[in-house]
């Protein structure tokens, strides 16, 4: 069963193509890994997954349904009030976190729920209380988002945005910002949530986690993919020595 | 004896000081209560994606922020009576106050919307909210506790602008106290009317530090 497709991806910003024409196809329940070196268009691609970033041209498809459709130099097909209601099977989880600094952790995860879905607040305050528990942060849910580590606020954004109880989740280095001690606790939840068989979309320098969690690796480069397969194949015997000297790089 | 005279002679023209200054104190907050929300919605405006209203909003901020108030003053309640538009003195005033202080706070609510980290609108679009939603919820909080310092300012400045009102033959606080030198020639008048202009700018600042102690529990 697919859950996003993505055809000829072109974005450029400015005269700088950063998306050459990219393709890949997501199955639910599928955890796929992103790496490549830096600058590559791995945020970009991600960015395009939830209109965060415009495409210049290409196609995306949500569960099957046009996400944006683009002819070089043409509107997109797709409407904007459409965009955004498939736009909500999409959670996203950031490197900073961004979560709202005057609101508390619990008011972080129902703001959008009951604003957005017009979620009865009640309601509301038992899922994000659930979810608190989940991600293990139950006796934090009166705390300011300035209160926490960051390892929390990470799992705290993580509970906000199945808080809209999406069917595909993104992750733009989900850890990159965290001492390395606080990175343990937000992959252990991402796990969890790949054991529950969520659709997750991770872009990451953790090689562990692409190695035992990810169901395929993507390796980006210079805005195409150049690899995506299983990851052992990639991390142990690469076709491109491209991959194999980044894999050297960041497993020292 | 001498000090009991002293002492009424203080109360009286305290009073009189103070009764002349009523109208002022109308003004500001007639000042205070329509430009905080205006300039808002102008500082939206003018960091909006269509140039036309960003166009609109500078050239107002530009020429209000660019020319004197005294000036605007005299526009709105003499220039204006030239092309048949006969204003009260307070209206023209109220008019005058609200169009220039807006043009100020706009700047300073742009300036606050702006420093807000783009993350913050990103989280907030990646969570399926709307612009009006973002706006609301997430953005203007935050910017409106960051602005609080610079709106006191002029929460300040306000205060002792509307001791201009006095050009267009209204009477405030500072006349009355002339009208008493005049009378008597001493000092005491105007020494109570700087006491006096004390005591409600202290207030104001009280106020705002209430205002900014409660949205600091973040
Ligand atoms: N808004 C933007 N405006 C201009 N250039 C941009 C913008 N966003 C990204 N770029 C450029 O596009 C290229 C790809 O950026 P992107 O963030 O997608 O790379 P990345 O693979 O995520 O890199 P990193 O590992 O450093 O996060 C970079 O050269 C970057 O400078
Ligand atoms: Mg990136």
């Amino acid at each position: 069963m697919q859950m996003l497709k993505a055809e000829n991806i072109i974005k450029s910003f400015g005269s700088h193509r950063v998306l050459n024409s990219v393709s890949l196809e997501i199955n639910k329940g599928e955890v796929i890994a992103v790496i490549g070196p830096s600058g590559s268009g791995k945020s970009t691609l991600l960015r395009c997954f939830n209109g965060l970033e415009e495409i210049d041209s290409g196609m995306i498809l949500i569960e099957n349904e046009t996400f944006s459709c683009k002819e070089p130099g043409m509107k997109d097909t797709v409407k904007h009030g459409a965009k955004r209601a498939m736009q909500k099977k999409i959670g996203m989880v950031f490197q900073n976190f961004n979560l709202f600094p005057h609101r508390t952790v619990l008011e972080n995860i129902i703001e959008a729920p009951v604003t957005v879905n017009k979620m009865n607040k009640k309601e509301a305050v038992q899922m994000a209380e659930l979810l608190l528990e989940k991600v293990g942060l139950a006796d934090k849910k009166n705390s300011y988002p300035s209160k926490i580590s960051g390892g929390q606020k990470q799992r705290v954004a993580i509970a906000r945005a199945l808080g809209m109880n999406p069917d595909i989740m993104l992750f733009d280095e989900p850890t990159s910002a965290l001492d390395p001690e606080l990175t343990g606790e937000v992959l252990k939840t991402m796990t969890d949530l790949a054991r529950e068989k969520m659709t997750m979309f991770v872009v990451t320098h953790e090689m562990r986690f692409a190695a035992e969690i990810a169901d395929r690796i993507i390796f980006m480069d210079d805005g195409i993919i150049l690899a995506d397969d299983k990851p052992d194949k990639i991390l142990t015997s690469p076709d491109h020595f491209r991959i194999k000297s980044f894999i050297e790089k960041v497993g020292q | 004896m001498i000090m009991d005279n002293l002492a009424q002679y203080i109360i009286d023209s305290a009073l009189f000081i103070l009764k002349g200054g009523i109208l002022t104190v109308e003004l500001y907050f007639v000042t205070i209560l329509f430009s905080i929300p205006l300039g808002i919605c102008f500082a939206l405006m003018k960091i909006s994606r269509y140039k036309l209203l960003r166009e609109i909003t500078g050239f107002y901020t530009w020429v209000f922020r660019g020319t004197p108030l005294l000036l605007q003053l005299f526009f709105t309640y003499y220039g204006l009576a030239v092309v048949g538009i006969t204003l009260q003195p307070f209206s023209a005033a109220a008019i005058t106050f609200v169009v220039n202080y807006t043009a100020y706070l706009t700047e300073i609510y742009r300036a606050g919307i702006e420093s807000i980290d783009r993350g913050q609108h990103e989280a907030a679009h990646a969570l399926n909210m709307n612009y009006f939603q973002t706006m609301r919820r997430i953005i203007l909080p935050q910017a409106v506790r960051r602005t609080i310092p610079p709106t006191c300012n002029e929460a300040i400045n306000l205060v002792k602008d509307t001791a201009l009102v006095s050009v267009i033959g209204m009477s405030d606080l500072l006349i009355s106290a002339k009208e008493i030198f005049a009378r008597d020639f001493v000092i005491i008048p105007f020494i109570i009317a700087a006491v006096i202009y004390l005591v409600i700018t202290t207030v104001i600042v009280y106020f705002f530090r209430k205002i900014e102690a409660r949205y600091s529990i973040y």
